[in-house]
């Protein structure tokens, strides 16, 4: 009887808190799809997978940290969306553009409890940290029982809800290399509340300019409007070595509308996600001219 | 399958047995009796099941009973002393920001969190602080205003 419950109802029957990362990486192999990590616990607790047996809670590892290092900034991936909100390591243009994500997730609630690397590893097309990752370059650090490896952001998101991790790995670190000087970037969302909605598209945008005010590095990234957060290359492209003009940052983003593959779902429809794609990003790409500009 | 777990409510110590997937909510209000902690969405969206623990607002219904283990967990119950009510439910009374009742504990518990941090917020702050408590009835207008004269009073 207790097997047919499980599968109708989230009911799992172990819970275990390993006190350092091996220990944890080698529970989650030896449960293997019966186990799952649990941090804040504000997805899981709302998913309620009845599949799960297992909980491994991860918040006893010593994740939660901001650190700057000689070649940038390390932050735990158990670290809070309040924590990174208030951080002063991350105050500082362009890193701010994960604050300002921070900032719009969720609800003060949630963001007390809420984890970075839960918001990463939900892998949701509307996750608000990731577009800020993706456009600081972020990597990621992982953790198994045969070892450590990094992995690019950009490569990290396969599928909705699927993330590169195989079954018994776990994400330790979010690392972000220092970025040149003239560097700026904003994030920006919309949701059909003012707070506590998911995005029906969320927007970062970064660019670093040269002294002559040419686009030297650019990065479009969106969420919400495909199967997984990205970055908009070919948009990209247009405005890579080029002066941004008002005409020229229009151009890049209705090249940005049409390259995206929203849907209509129940808080938004594809059309308006289109719409709303060019608005945030000829909106982000000004913000963060005129910051560079000033 | 049970753990079992110290809570600190109120200042008293509780031990309770949980299972693994009990929410600190349904600890609260069904083992312990604090059924001031109302249960409204269960999915963390409406901040009804607001509880302060270490000095933050978190929603209990989306928190697992074993991660509050020996935490330091604040209901509205906790912030009155003796029948002498806290400023805050004095001006909720006093500005019409209770009508039905559902979301005013954790609406005063956010309040309570800002003020604690930040004595004397703008109005936007505490916009912001209450932005995940949502009120069907009043149209948070009394509810700010109390909470911004509670501020000058403290």
């Amino acid at each position: 009887m207790a097997n047919v419950a499980n599968k109708v109802f989230f009911r799992p029957t172990g819970y275990s808190k390993p006190a350092n990362i091996m220990e944890a990486v080698k529970l989650l192999a030896h449960y293997g799809k019966k186990g799952q990590f649990v941090a804040g616990g504000t997805d899981i607790l709302v998913e309620k997978n009845p599949d799960i047996e297992v909980l491994i809670d991860i918040t006893g590892l010593g994740l939660d940290y901001i650190k700057t290092t000689s070649n940038g900034i390390r932050i735990g991936a158990m670290t809070t969306f309040a924590d990174i909100v208030t951080s002063a390591i991350l105050a500082n243009e362009p890193y701010n553009v994960l604050v300002q994500a921070a900032y719009q997730m969720g609800t003060p609630q949630i963001r007390n409890v809420a984890t970075i690397g839960g918001n990463v590893c939900s892998a949701v097309p509307s996750a608000d940290s990731v577009p800020a990752l993706l456009v600081l370059d972020a990597t990621f650090n992982i953790a198994s029982p045969n070892g450590n490896r990094s992995i690019e952001v950009t490569d990290f998101f396969r599928d909705t809800r699927k993330t590169a991790l195989n079954g018994s790995e776990l994400l330790t670190e979010i690392q972000i290399s220092v970025l040149p000087t003239r560097t700026g970037a904003i994030f920006l969302k919309k949701g059909r509340t003012a707070t506590g909605d998911l995005a029906l598209v969320n927007a970062a945008v970064r660019l670093t300019m040269t002294a002559d005010n040419i686009c030297q590095d650019v990065r479009i990234a969106l969420g919400a409007v495909a199967a997984t957060p990205l970055r908009i290359r070919k948009a990209e492209e247009m405005l890579r070595g080029e002066k941004p003009r008002d005409t020229l940052l229009k151009e890049v983003a209705d090249c940005v509308s049409k390259e995206i593959k929203p849907i209509n779902d129940m808080r938004s429809s594809a059309a308006y996600r289109r719409t709303l794609s060019q608005i945030l990003v000829e909106r982000a790409l000004k913000k963060v001219v005129t910051k560079l500009s000033a | 399958m049970y753990i079992q777990v110290t809570l600190n409510v109120n200042s008293k110590r509780y031990n309770v047995n949980v299972a693994p997937y009990h929410t600190l909510c349904d600890v609260l209000r069904d083992q312990l009796g604090f059924t001031e902690v109302k249960k409204n969405c269960g999915s963390g969206e409406c901040g009804g099941c607001t509880v302060i623990i270490d000095g933050k607002p978190v929603c209990s219904c989306i928190m697992l009973a074993v991660q509050a283990n020996n935490k330091e967990i604040t209901t509205v119950k906790g912030i009155s002393s003796d029948r002498n009510l806290h400023l805050l439910q004095k001006k909720f009374i006093e500005f019409s920001a209770v009508q039905c009742g559902q979301c005013t504990p954790g609406m005063i518990l956010a309040a309570k969190a800002l003020l604690d941090n930040n004595p004397h917020p703008s109005e936007e702050e505490v916009r912001t602080a209450i932005s995940g408590n949502i009120c069907r009835c009043t149209g948070y207008e009394q509810i700010i205003e109390a909470i911004m004269s509670a501020a000058t009073e403290q």
